[in-house]
């Protein structure tokens, strides 16, 4: 099983992506790759090579980092892929730059579609070369209208929702116990 | 006459739904028609559109727990299962070994009721309406017998963070143990009225046929993709709770045809059976619940759980930012990949036949609009 996962994890290295391992048990997924937008279409030709199929792509809103100058329209888009014949997911994620364009996959992973439909329902990333970006879950005259962008005072910065090196066990440290419900 | 101007002439469009009985639930299909012929079916979506996610990341995690069963209703305990391992997996909570042995039989119930179901609503489709009627009085039992358990005959929430809500007990496993006797006894049945029936073939062979290939662009996952040969189920290959202890198949199809995908259900629901019964062999005691946090923490970073629900992967990513609330909370649900690829399936087909591809799939209007 390691083998594999080092197969993978080297060759995107090799194709020029910044690949890092993670621990399946505790975060779900087998690798993270970090994307430049223009790097987005690359990397779902590569997978689609390798034949790994599209779980969903989906966005979440951070605060726009300032030192950023490119990237800082507060938007990240996440792309999942698994594979058929055995265990390994992996997760890619990247920067929605300025303009709010990102290229679409849809001509790739077809399925990605719909995927990238809903993501511009609720958070107002265009997918450059989209055949079709309408409104697919909110209605038409809503198109403008985008429910999943967070209130200036509730956003955090990606790197405050990132995972730190040490362990979370936030649970063990909590003294009081009891039953949720 | 040209023939493209008599073609362009012929050409009309069909709202097929939102309330058209072979949708199950308010799906709107346009298609575009020449004669009888679809040339181009573009499902629309969002009916039922709830928003589940922005609900998932306004109230503390616990709070969510009565959503998860009212996406896919069909078959809701699945998605208890996927929602609270994912927070188990976030947080390190243990979950003792009788209540995971509780869940598995449960959720496995859950997944005959949801594919009796689907075999009675299909044929109801496909123009046979004896089936529904033996399809519900079996799953009838199943609901009776997971309503004393959980409370609720349909949106359960049953399943909690560490455990289970309540443990089941000796009447509950008489009843399950009574309910797969009777149900094998009713494979005979089921065969000669449905599967041997030449009608039902006649309709269902060689009939939307789901390349390996077309799967794999479009993420299907299920038995929509075993119907094409592809061993792939999430409970095997990405082992969780304790699945990994009990012996079962995963049943293929060959060409991925709506026979197949027939087949591959109809043999599932054995399948399931078999992991029932080692579940209730090997029940361990125990406790089912264990100590967790009142206030559950969900520390900065993102997670991801996926499990196999009766139509396919059904995957929750959770990104937290350390306080009891998800910052961003994603539903991945199965029928909405599945079905996107009906526009490229459908293309130049009967419209007969697409209301058989329509019905293979096992959608759940609920689910896919969230």
């Amino acid at each position: 099983m390691d083998k594999i996962i080092k197969d993978f994890k080297g060759y995107f290295i090799d194709q020029g992506f910044d690949a890092i391992e993670t621990d399946h048990e505790r975060r779900g997924f087998h690798l993270e790759v970090v994307l430049d937008a223009n790097q987005v279409r690359k990397f779902a030709e590569t997978a689609y090579e390798l034949g790994f199929y599209l779980v969903f792509v989906a966005g979440f809103h951070v605060r726009p980092d300032e030192e950023n100058d490119t990237g800082n329209s507060g938007l990240e888009v996440v792309y999942q892929f698994a594979r058929y014949d055995r265990q390994y997911r992996m997760k890619a994620r990247a920067s929605v730059p300025n303009n709010k364009k990102i290229p679409s996959i849809s001509d790739i992973y077809q399925g990605a579609n719909w995927h990238e439909r809903e993501t511009r329902d609720f958070f107002g990333v265009i997918f450059d070369g989209h055949p079709n970006l309408k409104p697919l879950l909110l209605s038409e005259e809503d198109a403008d209208f985008h429910p999943l962008l967070k209130e200036e005072t509730k956003l955090k910065s990606l790197k405050e929702i990132s995972w730190t090196s040490e362990a979370p066990k936030v649970a063990e440290k909590e003294p009081e116990t009891g039953t949720s419900s | 006459m040209l023939e493209s101007e008599y073609q362009e002439q012929n050409r009309f469009f069909l709202n097929m739904g939102p309330q058209h009985p072979s949708t199950h639930g308010v799906l709107l299909i346009v298609l575009e028609m020449e004669g009888e012929y679809v040339l181009d079916p573009q499902p629309v979506l969002g009916f039922i559109h709830r928003m589940h996610e922005k609900m998932g990341e306004s109230r503390p995690c616990p709070g969510f727990m009565p959503n998860t069963a009212r996406m896919d209703y069909v078959c809701a305990l699945p998605y208890n299962h996927g929602y609270v391992s994912l927070i188990e997996r976030k947080v390190g909570i243990e979950v003792p070994k009788r209540a995971e042995y509780i869940r598995v039989i449960t959720s496995e119930l859950n997944r005959i009721a949801s594919h009796l179901l689907w075999l009675g609503a299909y044929l109801l489709d496909l123009g046979a309406f004896t089936p529904i009627l033996y399809g519900f009085d079996d799953r009838e039992h199943i609901l009776d017998i997971l309503e004393s358990v959980t409370g609720s005959r349909l949106t359960y929430c049953y399943y909690r963070f560490g455990g289970v809500y309540q443990d089941i007990d000796d009447k509950f496993v008489e009843a399950t143990r009574a309910f797969i006797k009777r149900l094998r006894k009713r494979y005979t049945i089921y065969e000669k009225l449905v599967t041997k029936n030449i009608i039902f073939i006649k309709r269902t062979e060689n009939i939307g046929i789901v390349s390996p290939d077309m799967a794999l662009r479009y993420g299907i996952t299920g038995p929509n993709l075993r119907g094409s040969g592809i061993a792939y189920d999430v409970r095997k290959n990405e082992p969780y709770s304790v699945y990994p202890e009990f012996d079962f198949e995963i049943p293929v199809g060959e060409q991925g045809d709506c026979l197949d995908r027939y087949m591959v259900r109809v043999r599932e629901i054995e399948q399931s059976l078999r992991i029932i019964e080692q579940a209730l062999d090997r029940l361990p005691d125990g406790p089912v619940r264990s100590k967790v946090p009142k206030n559950i923490k969900l520390s900065p970073g993102d997670c991801n759980f996926a499990v196999e629900a009766a139509r396919g992967e059904l995957s929750y990513y959770l990104v937290g930012d350390g306080t009891s609330t998800p910052y961003r909370l994603k539903v991945r649900v199965p029928s909405y990949s599945n079905l996107s690829c009906l526009p490229e399936l459908g293309r130049g087909i009967l419209l007969p036949d697409l209301v058989s591809i329509l019905g293979s799939f096992d959608l759940v209007i609920p689910e896919m609009d969230r």
